[in-house]
């Protein structure tokens, strides 16, 4: 999961243009201006990372970071079975 | 040539947007292929008569509506009829993409469809304005992208100065920042933090801030905003123009070309800069005439080559 977590915050930080430390587990998209098309990106570069398709629905009702990435690592996991 | 238009997208769809293909279709030798639901374009189609090899049903059986998250709708929605007509721009089955549907759908299949120019984050949609020197200012982004970062205006200003040069054929097309007042201290963080990043790009031939007043007076060729501020200013320019055209029709019995000329649905369309292929955007109110005149710019923009060129051009700036 940390490691998940890593990767995500890189290719958002990369994305942006802003310091990685910036984004913790807690951090809102709001906070560091990430728009639909941000999260949307960062999720498509997973998929070709991971060789996974994540699913579509409810993608608007993670405001924060880390719940987000929370819910498509639990996704990960059980595809991996 | 060969265009793909997404006819489920827009106010009058999609039998305005037949209506305008199947014009094209007979006035020239372009291929146009229509993505939508089958049946229903089939049956609009029976009320014409024209070339029936270049006119093709390709099947697209959703929409993405107007209401909905773009780039959300377009990962939900992938037999949506503008990704599948961005994917056919892609798969190099067709040369150019036009909707009048979601401007933003349409930006997010641009995006992650096509693809982004290097060094290019978000794609800009250009208008060209029409000036008093009977030639066109170039505003850029007039709707693609409604929060900014002062980042994202200098990239707008890269790739309107790149089409400028593309459209105007001109060396150093002259760019400038919208903004309330022309002093380098105006404006709001966004514009006085853009302003030093123009300020400081080497080569962009920046001339400094400009009015909405000076819009049409040919001080510049590009002019730089976010899409919030362009789209509204976009718009205010198209309905000063409709009252006054009104205004001429009933005090004079004619209407001034210079008025005309601002007519959208004489433009028809405009191209979304910065990505990988081309997709002109076109009002989300046109009828035939706007997108007949919208298939019009798309062949213009394969013809003139403008991906290639953007690139080219934005090689040399940075």
């Amino acid at each position: 999961m940390e490691k998940f977590f890593e990767i995500a915050r890189k290719i958002l930080a990369e994305q942006l243009n802003i310091d990685p430390a910036e984004i913790t587990m807690e951090t809102t998209f709001e906070e560091i201006e990430a728009d639909s098309i941000d999260i949307v990106e960062m999720i498509m570069a997973l998929e070709d990372m991971y060789d996974v398709e994540f699913p579509e629905d409810d993608l608007e009702d993670y405001p924060v970071l880390g719940e987000l990435i929370k819910a498509l690592y639990v996704y990960l996991e059980k595809e991996k079975k | 040539m060969k265009i793909a238009i997404d006819v489920m997208g827009g106010d009058h769809a999609p039998t305005e947007i037949i209506a305008g293909a199947v014009e094209w279709a007979k006035k020239s030798n372009d291929e146009l292929l229509l993505t939508g639901k089958e049946d229903l374009i089939a049956e609009i189609l029976q009320n014409y008569t024209y070339p029936a090899d270049q006119i093709h049903i390709i099947s697209a059986s959703q929409v993405i509506e107007m209401d909905e998250s773009p780039a959300v709708a377009m990962r939900k929605k992938k037999d949506a009829s503008i990704v599948v007509a961005t994917r056919l721009v892609k798969e190099g089955r067709a040369d150019a993409v036009l909707s009048c549907g979601s401007t933003g759908a349409q930006m997010a299949s641009a995006l992650f469809i096509l693809g982004r120019i290097e060094n290019i984050d978000r794609p800009a949609i250009v208008a060209a304005i029409p000036n008093r020197q009977g030639s066109h200012t170039f505003l850029v982004d007039v709707g693609a992208n409604v929060d900014c970062k002062p980042q994202q205006l200098l990239q707008f200003a890269l790739l309107g100065k790149a089409y400028a040069g593309i459209d105007l054929d001109i060396n150093e097309p002259r760019v400038a920042l919208l903004n309330n007042g022309e002093e380098e201290t105006k404006g709001n963080s966004l514009a006085t933090e853009s302003y030093s990043l123009l300020k400081a790009q080497a080569g962009l031939n920046f001339i400094g801030n400009i009015e909405g007043r000076d819009i049409f007076s040919a001080k510049a060729d590009v002019i730089v905003c976010d899409g919030f501020t362009g789209n509204i200013l976009l718009k205010a320019i198209e309905g000063l123009a409709q009252e006054a055209v009104q205004s001429c029709l009933h005090e004079l019995e004619k209407i001034p070309s210079f008025l005309s000329r601002f007519d959208y649905s004489r433009v028809g369309g405009a191209p979304l800069l910065g990505v990988e292929g081309i997709s002109i955007v076109c009002h989300g109110s046109s009828k035939r005439e706007a997108v007949y005149n919208g298939i019009k710019t798309a062949r213009d923009c394969v013809v003139k080559d403008i991906v290639k060129r953007q690139k080219l051009a934005l090689t040399q700036s940075l």
